[in-house]
This record gives C-alpha cells, structure tokens and sequence, in this order.
C-alpha cells in the first residue's frame, strides 16, 4: 500500500496522539562511538585472529624483505588494544550514561526483565510486531552481556595474557600472567581464544539480522539510532521500558 | 657413604683426578648457563671448594628415567665427574650399587640423621588412585615413600614432566590417578624443572644455584626457575624470521622444508613452550628439535600430551567430548546460526505475504477514529 503523506496538523496530534510516531534521543553519543569502534574492532580481530592460526600468504625470497605474519599480529594486537580501550568507555558510560545506557544489564532478579525477555521471545517466534522500547529490550541486553561483555572479558584477558608471554617481566604480565596457568597452560589459553572468536561473528549475524527484522517490522528506526541517537514510538510504546527502572 | 657428604665438590673431584683448568672451566660454564655475571664466577668458584655438598636423596616414582639419563650426559666433557660429585648423591635406587632391603634402610638413615638437611629429588610422580598400588618401591607405596621422604627435606626438586606437571601417565585419563609432586606435598619449597627429559645444563645449573647460595633460585608462578624457563622457545628460535614473514613448512618434504623455514604449520609448540631449547639446546649443544627441522612438541609444558596432534596447528581439544578443533565447532555453530536467521527469515517474508501486513499500512491520518 502506498504511503500517504499527510499535512501536519498540531490539532490532529493532540487529539489522536496514538496515532504519531515521536523521536526520542536514546543513544548518546559515548555509546555509538564505541559501537561502531566495537564492531569493527571485532570483525578486524576476528579475520586477522583466523589468520594468525592458519596463515595461507607464502612470499618467497629471504625472509629479511617479508613481515606478512608479523604485520597481521601487529594489526590484531593494535584493533585489541583499541577494543580495550573503547570496552572500557562503555562500562564506564554504563553509570555515566543516561538510563538507556544502562538498559541492557540483565535485572534476573526483576520478575518484570524475566517477562520482557519471554515476551520478546515469543514476539520473535511468533512473528508478531511486538512492543517497542527505547532502551534494548531484555532479550537483546541478555545477547549483548553474554556475547560482547562476558564473552569480550575472556577475549580480552587471554588476548592480553597470551601478548604478556613475549616480556614475562613485564608489567602486563604481572598483570594478566595468571590467567595462563588458571587455564591450564599457553596453548590451551591459544585454543580458548580461538573456540571464542567464533562466537562473535555468530553473534553479529543475528544482532544485524534482528536489528534489521525490528527496523523494517516495528518502524522504529532502530538502525538508523545506532548512527544518530534518536528512535521514534508511539504513545504507548514506551511503557514497555517501565521494567527498567 | 657418609663422610662423603662432608666434602665440598673441589675435594671429590680432585679425588677423581680431575685438573683444577678443567674445574674452573666448568664453574664459568656453569655460572653463564645461570645468567650469572662474570664477577660472580669467584663466588662459584669459592662455594664449590669450601661449602660441603647437599646431601640428596633422589626418588624414582612413575617415570621412564629419561631424565636420570639426561643428567648423566650433561655436555661437559667432565660432566659424569662433575654432576655426580656435586651433589652428595646418597641415595638413588637406579644409579647406586646396593640394592633391595640395604638400599631402603639407606634412605630411612638419611632422614634421621639429616632431619631438614637434604634435598629430595623426585623423579615420577605418584599414582594415587588405588591406595597408590600402580607404583610401589621395596614393598611400600611410591606414595608413601615420597611423603615419608619429603616430611624432613629441605626442599624438593621435581625433575622432569612427570614430576611437576605429570607428564604422559597423568595425560588424559590418567588410569592411575598419578600426580605430579606439588599437588601431593604442600608443605616444602618445590622447584620444578619440567621438561621430557629437562635439559643437562638446565640439571646442573638448578642444583649449583642451590648449592652455591644454599636457596632455591627465583621460580615463576607455577614454581620453574625464571632462568631457564623464563621465555617460550619461539622467542629465542633461529628460526623467527621466517615466522615473521610468513615462511612456513607446509609438507616434511616441501621447499620450504629445504630452506629451513618455520615449522609453526606443521605443529610447532614453540609458540607456547617455555624451555631453553633454543638457547642451550641438546647433546653438548649439537641441535635440538626445530634445528632438526622438526618442531617443538612442548615437552615441558603441563598437559602436553593432551595437546595433539602433534602435527597439527589447532589440536581438538578445547571441549571435553568433542573431537574437533575451535575453527570445526565454530564453523558447526556458525552454519546452524545461518540456518537459523535464514527459516526465521523465510516464515517472515512468507507470513507477511499471506497477510499483506505492511509497517507503513498505518499511516497516521489513516487511524484517525480508529
Ligand atoms: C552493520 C553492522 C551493525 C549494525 C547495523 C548494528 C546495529 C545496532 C543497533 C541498531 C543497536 C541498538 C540495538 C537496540 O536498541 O537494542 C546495536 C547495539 C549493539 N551492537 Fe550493533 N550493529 C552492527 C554490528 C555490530 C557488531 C559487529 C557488534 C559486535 C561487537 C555489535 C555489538 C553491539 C552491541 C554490544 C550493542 C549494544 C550497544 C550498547 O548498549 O552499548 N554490533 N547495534
Ligand atoms: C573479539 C576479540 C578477539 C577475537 C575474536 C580474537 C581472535 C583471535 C584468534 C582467532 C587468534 C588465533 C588463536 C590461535 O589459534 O592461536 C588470536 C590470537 C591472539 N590474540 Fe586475539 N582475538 C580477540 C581479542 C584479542 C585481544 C583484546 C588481544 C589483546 C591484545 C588479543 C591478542 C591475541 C594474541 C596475543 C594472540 C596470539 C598471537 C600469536 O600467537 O601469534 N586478542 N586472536
Ligand atoms: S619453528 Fe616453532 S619456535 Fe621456531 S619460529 Fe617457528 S613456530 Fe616459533
Ligand atoms: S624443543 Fe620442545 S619438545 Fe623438544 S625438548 Fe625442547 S621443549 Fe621439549
């Protein structure tokens, strides 16, 4: 059906106000720079940790004239230390930041997170629009804390414990050291880091497919608020983030 | 047997004949394999003529005597001298003449008349399970044996990987219940020299650092000197440079095989083993693994033969159970997400289709009166 563009009315939307979208600034701006450094982050430290596992370039002649495999560490140590970094802003925006920011943090402890993330479970499963928040609905919170936090913390302490094993008297290996040993031993420590790489581009699929399923089914400009902040709903809609506070 | 113990190193060997040349050359040796500086060559120098040597009891448990093997080829030409007077070895089942009951009473001799005075070297390890019976020594338990023998040691040494990590008789899994010395005895200064065998020079110079400052040189977190153990082999590997720029053997047989190139594809556990095979290497400083162009198989490193293949860059090992490597599971995981999004995907498209549900459907003056 085509789109009927109406002349706006101020009369109109006080007397049916169910009926307009509104725009709200959700994501300020702490929050979308580190996603986006985040995400790409990720995608550079995951196709250059595959490489470092199983490099495939082979140039030839002295090896003096070469630094492929070196240069393809030096670049997953460097995008490791800038998600560090940008990590560490985030869980500092995290009490910094507006409510919003706080919203994916998994309350298990609220019957009323327990019945969100049922709901928009079944509202996925269903394919039903569902309802519409402004902050992340519990079931994404609960993706993002286990993909991206939880599963960022064990990428972080292996990656920088396994980048202390080339100055063992360094500071950083006084730091992240023991993680070695708690794990069993180097290469085990190698083997959990490469078994959990994977689990973020599982993760990116199905956070870029339900961010894109929510945009195009609820219309709320949900992609588009990762880049400018704002998201749009309707009156009623935003009851749906009570749970929250 | 005895008074041999109250004579200092320099003594026996002048006994055995060996020249005072060949003595200093050998406490220079040794002092630079500790990283000594050259200023402290006279402090070996005065400890090996004057301190009285430790007396040692040395303790063979499950094991393959691959490193008793290794100490006696240490790569010194007076080696055989040197080593087995440095230390007043008093009691050593496999090396010592006497045998059976007299060998027993030894060792109980030994720790009543040195109560806190001698080192115990172990080397093995225990197998627990059972009531320890998968090792027992003169009628006991080896489990017995070692926790009698270390409750009156000064400190204990643990040879080997059997004896500070546990080696193949604690891999995977681990029929006996054998473990390694630390997770038995608790109560003792325990230094572990990790290795299938650890290297001669790394022997030696562990029990000249005790002997010499009467401690036990600085250890790391999981109890190994920092002097030997303190980088992987793959930071002191000649061969690097290929790794850096990416020259790796893809075949045992293959050019880059020819030229030397890095073994990291073929397997090489240099990248997480820390030993000094890079630095002293083996057999008088012939080669060692890689300089043979095989690569490492991380010998000292606990849990190695849990590690394999050997061959193989990523092992299958990461979850108990299942037999794949990470880039298998994930590629398993990664596939059933595809399938996944993709049914939720298609139920979409087909569903809105059948119901012609479209998000702009609900323009705003459309609901008016709604
Ligand atoms: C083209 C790619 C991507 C798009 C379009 C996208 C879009 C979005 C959107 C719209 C949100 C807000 C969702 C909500 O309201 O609940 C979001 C949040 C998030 N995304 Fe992405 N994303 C992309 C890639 C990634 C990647 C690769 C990662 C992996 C690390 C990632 C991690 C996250 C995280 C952790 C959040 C939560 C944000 C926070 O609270 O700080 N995203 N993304
Ligand atoms: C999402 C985050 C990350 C992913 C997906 C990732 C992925 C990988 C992968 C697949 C490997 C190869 C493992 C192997 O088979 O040996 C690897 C190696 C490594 N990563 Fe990461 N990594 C991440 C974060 C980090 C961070 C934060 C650091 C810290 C600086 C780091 C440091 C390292 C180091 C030191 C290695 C070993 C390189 C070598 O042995 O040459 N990684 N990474
Ligand atoms: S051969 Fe082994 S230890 Fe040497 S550089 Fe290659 S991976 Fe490292
Ligand atoms: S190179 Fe590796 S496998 Fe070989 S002896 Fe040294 S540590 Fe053991």
């Amino acid at each position: 059906m085509a789109k009927v563009i109406q002349p706006f009315d101020p009369k109109d939307v006080v007397a049916h106000p169910e009926a307009y979208f509104r725009r709200a600034y959700v994501w300020q701006v702490p929050v979308r720079l580190t996603h986006w450094v985040n995400a790409l982050c990720v995608t550079v430290l995951f196709l250059t940790g595959l490489y470092i596992a199983s490099p495939i370039l082979a140039p030839s002649g002295e090896p003096a004239h070469h630094f492929v495999m070196g240069r393809i560490r030096q670049i997953h140590f460097a995008a490791g230390i800038i998600f560090v970094i940008s990590f560490l802003v985030r869980i500092y925006w995290f009490w910094a930041g507006n409510n919003y920011a706080r919203s994916g943090f998994p309350f298990v402890w609220r019957a009323s997170w327990w019945r969100d993330l049922f709901r928009q479970a079944t509202d996925y499963l269903k394919l039903e629009r569902g309802h519409v928040h402004l902050g992340h609905n519990a079931l994404g919170g609960s993706a993002y804390t286990f993909f991206v936090i939880f599963l960022g913390w064990v990428q972080i302490f292996t990656g920088l414990a396994l980048y202390s094993e080339t100055n063992p008297a360094g500071t950083l290996n006084k730091l992240f050291g023991w993680v070695i040993p708690l794990l069993g031993n180097s290469y085990r420590t190698h083997m959990i880091h490469h078994l959990v790489a994977w689990a973020f581009p599982i993760f990116a699929l199905l956070h870029i497919y339900i961010v894109t399923y929510d945009s195009t089914q609820y219309g709320n400009g949900l992609i588009t608020s990762i880049i400018s902040g704002y998201k749009f709903y309707r009156q009623g809609d935003i009851r749906n983030d009570e749970w929250l506070s | 047997m005895n008074n041999l113990s109250s004579l200092s190193t320099y003594d026996v060997l002048r006994q055995h004949g060996v020249d005072r040349r060949d003595f200093l050359r050998f406490c220079v040796t040794t002092a630079a394999a500790m990283g000594l500086e050259a200023s402290m060559v006279p402090t070996v120098v005065a400890a090996m003529e004057t301190k009285p040597r430790i007396p040692v009891i040395w303790l063979h448990g499950l094991e393959c005597t691959c490193c008793s093997e290794s100490f006696i080829r240490s790569s010194h030409p007076i080696a055989q001298d040197i080593i087995l007077n440095m230390i007043s070895l008093d009691y050593d089942d496999t090396l010592q003449a006497a045998a059976g009951f007299q060998v027993e009473a030894i060792r109980k001799k030994l720790i009543k008349d040195h109560p806190g005075g001698y080192l115990l070297a172990v080397e093995g390890n225990a197998p627990t399970k059972d009531g320890g019976v998968y090792c027992t020594v003169g009628g006991d338990t080896f489990l017995n044996v070692l926790k009698e023998t270390a409750e009156h040691a000064k400190a204990i040494v643990a040879w080997g990987s059997c004896a500070s990590n546990g080696c193949v008789q604690a891999a995977h899994p681990n029929p006996t219940g054998a473990m390694p010395v630390h997770k038995l005895i608790t109560d003792k200064p325990i230094i572990n020299v990790p290795g299938c065998p650890p290297i001669a020079e790394v022997m030696t110079g562990v029990l000249t650092y005790i002997l010499i400052f009467d401690a036990l040189p600085e250890l790391d977190r999981i109890g190994r000197p920092k002097m030997f153990y303190g980088q992987r082999i793959h930071d002191k590997c000649y061969r690097r440079a290929f790794f850096d720029a990416g020259q790796f053997v893809e075949s045992w047989d293959d050019d880059g095989a020819r030229k030397g190139w890095c073994l990291y594809k073929m397997g090489c556990r240099g990248p997480t083993t820390y030993n000094s095979c890079s630095t002293f290497k083996w057999n008088n400083g012939v080669s060692f693994p890689i300089g043979s162009g095989h690569g490492c198989i991380g010998c000292s490193e606990a849990g190695f033969w849990d590690n394999g293949p050997f061959y193989q860059r990523l092992s299958n090992v990461v979850v108990p159970g299942i037999d794949a490597t990470p880039n298998t599971i994930g590629e398993v995981l990664g596939a059933a997400a595809v399938i996944g999004v993709g049914s939720h995907l298609v139920s979409t498209v087909v569903r809105q289709n059948a119901r012609k549900i479209h998000v702009d459907d609900t323009p705003p003056a459309d609901s008016k009166g709604e």
